[in-house]
């Protein structure tokens, strides 16, 4: 567990200091895409979270937020 | 290059000639509205081989945009569930009398046949409500609420989700979190644990309403990697507190030779069982990945999931789907899960009854040691209205296997791992 | 015929600067060299068919060039859309009166250092930028108005 802490931790600091990476704001085009945002469903998602939480010992862990077109 | 924006801005530049010398145009004000109301359907059919669970489900979500970004979302989902489920009892090479959680009635298993409790007939209605709106001008914030309802269980629940983007809204920083607390009313009452299963009408080890809260707790950074990639990670922590047993599930109590005992208290079930028990707490740990790769009009979404608890439940999950378009107006979408996890630490087979109770013990096939794999397929397209509609079927596998040092005597010639065989199908109307 | 001094200024100042487009603002943003607009209220406003709110944006800029045009507003569309069809398409559905024109590489955006999407830029009838808004919200409309008609009240300065 302090392993998974640890590994998180370091995924998320290397992750902040990621800030030379990325598009313009004008490049955004394909990230604005239905397709392409990180939950592309939310019904089907939904249903599987549900459909797995019950039939398995795990649940969750996706997130929200980011990508997409980056308007506003 | 330069010439052609050269001859573009000229050409622009020529047209405005045009308009400011009055020749050109004006073109009607009235753009088309954009839509305020935005809705997303689902019909699902769930459904276990061998008269195991069966779920029909309707789903809807309604979303409605308010000014500059704001939004209101409403859900609703109706289940409708029958079938039957493994109690957590063993085959036996004798037929097999149990009863019913209810207490009102008894149900007898032939020989050699996996126990399945089939008081599973229920109707859940499962509602949300979520409020979003930018604050400032790189932030965002969700909140929630949810409720549900089926005969044996209510949930209420809160959440909330702040993000905020960074590096010109290349990197996104979010932190989110939910607090359910859920009550069951478990048909019968919730049994002692590890207290033998008794005879129709005698509920003297069954006690009232238990009750669980479940907090939950995200952190997750999205970054644009390139015009074409976008990944996430995140971390998640999840504690539950109260009662987590499964009121309905028994295990075993088996001689020496891994038989079950015969009962010798008539009248009351054929054999000896006793409801199980689990902890009354859960702390689980949880790292998820995401990518989405988009390469020349088809998109891949790969995800891996790393579970750990504090009941020694270790899972890897990972997650993948694949949308290639199809002419213009559609796609298929195929997808592939694959899902392992050890077993819990309390989870056992049965109960020997040469030695002392333990604290906790579960034989639910969902704690235990198992496999998983779906395969599926997606069937998207734009209808003729401009909407969107689309089919999935999936197909979804466990095979599990019982830890070798659990096996006692005659259980090793039987199958004892309830495989799992499920398809999924769902369709989807959004518009 | 000022439709072909118009090229002439714009081919020789390409000459003369060697910068691929005719509208440039050196780093520090502040004079441009748009000489043939000299005394107009120039808004270049960048704007692409995935942008959302784009879609209410373009209403409220045909309504601008309605009322200022006439005082001597002019508007500029930059698409930055890298796809072919794609302006086109928005277009049709959210039709605009005023000028638009391509930048499908980003050239013109990157001049203009665009931080977000849309992004618009009220340039003085004395080619200084006046001022420059980020995002399009529905509810600050009236100070986006209000920032071109200070713009436009200004006196060219000679």
């Amino acid at each position: 567990m302090r392993r998974t802490i640890g590994l998180a931790a370091a995924t998320l600091l290397f992750c902040a200091g990621c800030s030379s990476m990325g598009v313009e704001p004008w490049e955004r085009d394909i990230l604005a895409k239905d397709e392409m945002q990180l939950t592309t469903d939310e019904i089907e998602a939904a249903t599987d979270d549900h459909i797995y939480f019950s039939k398995e010992a795990s649940s969750g862990g996706r997130g929200f937020g980011g990508g997409g077109c980056g308007c506003n | 290059m330069s010439r052609k924006e050269n001859r573009s801005i000229s050409a622009a530049l020529a047209a405005a000639t045009c308009t400011l010398l009055g020749s050109g145009v004006p073109a009607p004000v009235d753009a088309q509205e954009e839509p305020l109301w935005d809705f997303n359907t689902s019909l699902l059919y769930y459904g276990e081989d061998d008269d195991r669970v069966k779920d029909y489900s309707v789903s809807a979500i309604a979303r409605r945009m308010f000014v500059d970004d704001r939004y209101l979302t409403l859900g609703l989902t109706v289940d409708g569930l029958t079938g039957a489920t493994p109690s957590g009892a063993i085959r036996q090479d004798v037929p097999q009398t149990f009863t019913r959680p209810s207490g009102n009635a008894a149900y007898t298993v032939p020989a050699g046949v996996l126990p399945l409790d089939d008081t599973f007939k229920d109707t859940r209605v499962a509602l949300s409500a979520g409020w979003q709106q930018p604050v400032g001008e790189t932030s965002l914030i969700n909140v929630g609420a949810s409720a549900s309802k089926e005969y044996d269980y209510t949930h209420f629940g809160v959440n909330a989700k702040f993000a905020r983007d960074f590096n010109q809204r290349n990197t996104t920083l979010s932190a989110g979190f939910a607090y359910s607390f859920d009550s069951l009313d478990p048909v019968g009452g919730a049994p002692t644990p590890l207290t033998p299963m008794l005879d129709v009408g005698d509920t003297s080890n069954r006690t009232g309403n238990p009750d669980k809260d479940v907090l939950d707790i995200i952190f997750g950074v999205t970054q644009v990697i390139s015009r074409n990639l976008v990944v996430q990670a995140n971390y998640s922590y999840s504690m539950s507190d109260g009662y987590l047993t499964d009121p309905y599930k028994v295990l075993s109590l088996v001689d020496a030779s891994g038989d079950t005992l015969p009962q010798t208290l008539t009248p009351g079930p054929s054999h000896q069982y006793l409801f199980e028990s689990r902890p009354d707490e859960r702390t689980k740990h949880s790292i998820y990945g995401q990518a989405k790769y988009f390469m020349n009009g088809k998109v891949l979404d790969a995800s891996y999931r790393y579970m750990t608890d504090d009941w020694e439940i270790d899972s890897h999950t990972v997650d993948l789907h694949y949308r290639i378009p199809f002419g213009a107006d559609s796609y298929f979408e195929p997808h592939l899960r694959f899902y392992t996890q050890s077993e819990a630490e309390f989870y056992q087979l049965s109960i020997p009854d040469s030695q002392p109770l333990p604290s906790f013990a579960s034989a639910d096939y969902r704690l235990g040691d198992f496999d998983a794999i779906t395969a599926g397929l997606k069937y998207g397209w734009r209808t003729r209205n401009d909407n969107e509609m689309s089919v999935r079927v999936e197909a979804y596998r466990q095979t599990g296997s019982v830890p070798a040092g659990q096996i006692i005597g005659n259980q090793a010639g039987r199958d004892n791992y309830p495989d799992l065989n499920a398809i999924i199908v769902q369709v989807g109307y959004r518009f | 015929m000022s439709k072909f001094w118009f090229f002439k200024v714009i081919l020789v100042a390409w000459v003369l600067t060697a910068s691929p487009i005719a509208l440039t603002a050196p780093p520090a943003g502040d004079a441009l060299d748009i000489a043939e607009y000299g005394g107009k209220v120039v808004v270049l406003d960048f704007w692409a068919s995935w942008c959302v709110p784009c879609r209410r944006s373009f209403p409220w800029l045909n309504t601008m060039h309605q009322k200022y045009a006439q005082d001597g507003l002019v508007i500029i569309g930059i698409n930055v859309d890298q796809e072919p069809g794609d302006a086109a398409e928005f277009l049709r559905a959210y039709p605009a009166q005023f000028m638009i024109s391509y930048d499908n590489n980003g050239v013109v955006a990157r001049e203009y250092d665009v931080q977000g999407m849309p992004s618009s830029f009220v340039i003085g009838r004395d080619g200084q930028m006046k001022a420059r808004h980020l995002g399009f919200k529905v509810k600050r409309q009236d100070e986006y108005e209000a920032a071109i008609v200070a713009a436009l009240q200004q006196e060219k300065v000679e």
